[in-house]
């Protein structure tokens, strides 16, 4: 099995898990959870195709996604936790109202 | 085009794949979310680790410092947080055994084949300095407003997080 397949291959498998995890999981920090998984999979073959051609923009771009993944993560608790306090959310059925 | 990896490497790839799955399918079986937490906790440190073998030492560290690390305390202590009227449901903060016992039995065995199949050090490849400056011109050069609007998105999600945690927000 060469490189290039085992990576797609592992990025591929995790990103599906994160994907099934986000249907069929009803609990908005699971969703979240998977959202993460989803995102880290999705790196994996950016680290590989940076290594394969020799090339920096992949891996300036993996660390935006990085940044861009921690606010995402940071910001879903903090509304997360909100709509706890508020709603007393729990699913995200649960949210049906969307408020200015 | 550079040179492939060896063997050994491929193998830990491999190994580190197939845990990383692994705890990732057993956090989608979890009911308690700290356990799917701690499951995804593994995970993230296995594709930690992928990116250490391809070379990338620094993303790797990146990697572990603010998913496994900064990332995963936040989910921790916003299962801890949540409402006492969903503590049941949220908040057991227990780990089913054959888990607790499964993660550091893997993590163990990885260490073992790491050691059987080779040095790290000998066996991954490295970003060379001129890599690493390039990867530096390239972060302040080209995508230099993309690297401003990352870092004004983190000042708003810290802004975010001081404006959704007022009392006033929540009422």
């Amino acid at each position: 099995m060469t490189e290039g397949a085992l990576v797609w291959g592992i990025a591929s498998l995790l990103f599906l898990v994160g994907f099934v995890g986000l249907i069929l999981r009803r609990q908005i920090l699971a969703m979240l959870l998977c959202l993460e998984l989803m995102v880290n999979a999705a790196n994996l073959p950016l680290a590989y195709y940076a290594r394969y051609w020799g090339s920096a923009d992949a891996i300036a771009a993996i660390f935006v996604i990085l940044a861009v993944a921690a606010c995402e993560a940071v910001i879903g608790l903090s509304l997360i936790l909100a709509l706890y306090r508020k709603e007393r959310a729990i699913d995200s059925d649960q949210i049906t109202e969307l408020r200015g | 085009v550079t040179a492939p990896l060896s063997t050994a490497v491929l193998a830990l790839i491999a190994a580190a794949g197939a845990i990383g799955a692994v705890f990732a399918v057993l956090m989608l079986a979890q009911r308690s979310l700290y356990a799917s937490a701690i499951c995804l906790l593994v995970t993230l440190t296995q594709v930690g680790a992928i990116f250490y073998l391809l070379g990338f030492q620094l993303l790797a560290f990146l990697q572990v410092l603010i998913y496994a690390g900064a990332v995963m305390v936040l989910l921790v202590e916003a299962v801890m947080a949540a409402p006492p009227r969903l503590e049941d449901r949220f908040s057991r903060l227990s780990v089913p055994k054959p888990i607790a016992a499964a993660a550091p039995l893997a993590l163990l065995l990885e260490l073992v084949a790491w050691g059987v199949l080779g040095a790290p050090a000998q066996a991954v490849p490295t970003i060379s300095a001129p890599q690493s400056a390039k990867l530096a011109a390239i972060l302040f050069g080209r995508f230099a407003p993309l690297t401003e609007a990352v870092g004004l998105l983190i000042l708003l999600a810290a802004l975010a997080v001081v404006e959704t945690s007022k009392p006033g927000y929540q009422e």
